[in-house]
């Protein structure tokens, strides 16, 4: 009769061996815990942020200004050399004039009494509207590189161009990407050592006993499969203490972001698909790393 | 029921433990197997065991080539095979109960069966008072009962015991063997490891006497039985497996189910 341990037994046997060293125990669900919220964080912070880029880019746009000395001829060949690149949406010339007014409403009324009309600046310029979706940094970079092709135009005085604070954040993101990458798998590492230390502890406190069970016929699967179980169990608490903390960061990070930043972004810390992968990733983590320590220290 | 031709066991230190041992135990008989320390008592039990295997020739065990059988199918093989230790290798964190369970447990029983069979030989064995003690709580021979109620719960076809009473006062030393012919009359084959001459003496059965490794002698029973008495201090009951569901149900005919033998 060939049939496994159990599923009552496991669990008593299990639970007895979580009771044995209940703080080992909790430090390892902690050090999960911690793993997967830092790595759960990592993950939603840089999803978060390349859906505000991609958001960016569907709103960009670009002020050429002309010089003074630009004649009409002058602005037209601009225009046209502007719309022959890909992707621009619409153009929309002001002159010096609508320039101003426009500055003028952008200032606060008090600092415009008594100032002279030609103290507010005012300029020739071409407002330029980019149907880019912008979902990579390549993007960027080309329209960069167009835009600076643009400065060289004589006639053109300056080009400001919105999506340079883009390359920034872009640059922010990479960086963050690399850090959070590998700072996760050093905190899951650390995560899967001190687990594969429990069980590792586990398994000598009971050597005896593997002992016994081994000689009274248990299979090495038997034998085995508590400490597994254990190991999982430890990933499943961490992920639980996870969610709970992404849950309080996410409420604490969405008052920060709206009060503060006045951005009202719809964005979550713990999206349906975090709280799979946490419930996936947390108990797979400890059973790997219990797994390596059963079949490095567990010989049945 | 178990067959070794001319065994040889030799450690890596190259120490030969056994050489060229060839003995029979036929099913149903009680032997003792004898020797001075460092004889090699505890090598061959340990060999019959799987805990190690022979460098040279074969063991049978209820027909079965032992030499042959993969590791993965040894389990199987010891389910078969009760075993009884002198310092008798208890848990110590599980109860009485849960200690002679292990040997139902890793069957796949449930636990409603497991309680059955387990409630039914410590009633047997007059142990259901101390169920729910620890092995640390027990007399040396209350903590030897549960042993042998552990190597006996799933009714093996062979009951191997090294020294059961090496570690008892007389009067429960014969106690336990009293229980251990109880075992033997009910159809199991049973092998004690003893070097105690005056117990070999007093029952008079069939004696291998091992010497530095080799057996030299093979003293049949004497026919003079002594009478299994009831010692003032016999913890055991009149018949202690009374209860318990079938005697050895299987025989040599246990072993048959052990497959997977490696080519």
């Amino acid at each position: 009769m060939k049939r496994g341990p159990r599923i009552g037994y496991v669990l008593r046997q299990s639970a007895q061996l979580v009771r044995g060293s209940p703080w080992l125990t909790a430090v390892s669900a902690v050090t999960i815990a911690l793993a997967l919220t830092l790595v759960g964080l990592f993950a939603m912070v840089l999803f978060n942020a390349n859906h505000v880029l991609h958001d960016l880019g569907q709103s960009l746009s670009l002020s050429v200004y002309v010089k003074d000395t630009a004649t009409q001829q002058d602005i037209a060949t601009i225009e046209t050399r502007l719309k022959q690149r890909h992707g621009v949406k619409a153009l929309k010339t002001l002159t010096r004039e609508q320039d101003r007014e426009r500055n003028r409403k952008l200032l606060d009324k008090d600092l415009l009494e008594g100032l002279d009309e030609s103290a507010i600046p005012g300029q020739p310029v071409i407002e330029v509207e980019i149907d880019a979706d912008l979902a990579s940094r390549g993007d960027v970079e080309e329209l960069v590189t167009w835009t600076r092709a643009i400065q060289g135009v004589t006639s053109v005085e300056d080009v400001e161009f919105g999506a340079e604070k883009l390359r920034l954040l872009f640059a922010i993101v990479e960086i963050a990407r690399t850090i959070g990458f590998v700072l996760s798998v050093v905190l899951l590492a650390s995560a899967m050592f001190f687990v594969f230390s429990t069980i590792r502890l586990g398994v000598f406190s009971r050597r005896d006993e593997i002992e016994i069970l081994s000689l009274v016929g248990a299979t090495p699967g038997f034998v085995r499969v508590p400490f597994l179980v254990e190991g999982a169990l430890q990933g499943l608490a961490g992920a639980l203490v996870a969610m709970v903390l992404l849950g309080l960061l996410h409420l604490e990070l969405r008052s920060l972001v709206r009060d503060v930043y006045m951005l009202n972004a719809t964005w979550s810390l713990l999206p349906p698909s975090m709280v799979l992968w946490l419930l996936i990733g947390g108990p797979a983590v400890g059973l790997a790393a219990s797994a390596m320590s059963v079949g490095r220290y567990l010989k049945v | 029921m178990i067959q070794l031709y001319h065994v040889h066991k030799r450690y890596p230190n190259g120490c030969d433990a056994l050489s060229d041992v060839t003995m029979r135990v036929r099913e149903g008989e009680f032997v003792f197997l004898t020797g001075p320390s460092g004889a090699g008592k505890s090598t061959l039990l340990h060999l019959l065991l799987v805990m190690e295997r022979v460098t040279d020739g074969q063991i049978l065990i209820g027909g079965r080539n032992i030499h042959v059988l993969r590791d993965a199918s040894v389990p199987y093989l010891r389910r078969n095979i009760g075993v009884v230790f002198q310092d008798f290798r208890l848990i110590g964190r599980r109860t009485v109960f849960d200690n002679v369970a292990i040997a139902l447990e890793i069957m796949g029983l449930t636990r409603k069966e497991v309680e059955r069979r387990v409630g039914q030989l410590l009633d047997g064995l007059r142990l259901t008072h101390r169920a729910g003690a620890y092995p640390g709580d027990l007399s040396g021979g209350e903590q030897q009962r549960v042993a042998i109620a552990r190597a006996l719960v799933n009714e093996p076809a062979i009951l191997l015991c090294d020294e059961p009473t090496g570690n008892l006062d007389p009067d429960l030393g014969h106690d336990i063997m009293n229980l251990l012919l109880d075992v033997n009359r009910r159809g199991t084959t049973v092998v004690v490891a003893t070097h105690d001459a005056g117990l070999i003496e007093r029952y008079g059965l069939r004696t291998l006497v091992l010497a530095r490794g080799t057996l030299v002698e093979d003293r049949p029973r004497s026919g003079r039985l002594a009478p299994i008495e009831r010692g003032p201090a016999a913890a055991v009951g009149p018949d202690p497996l009374a209860t318990s569901t079938a005697a050895t149900s299987a025989g040599a005919a246990a072993f048959a189910d052990i497959a997977e033998e490696a080519p």
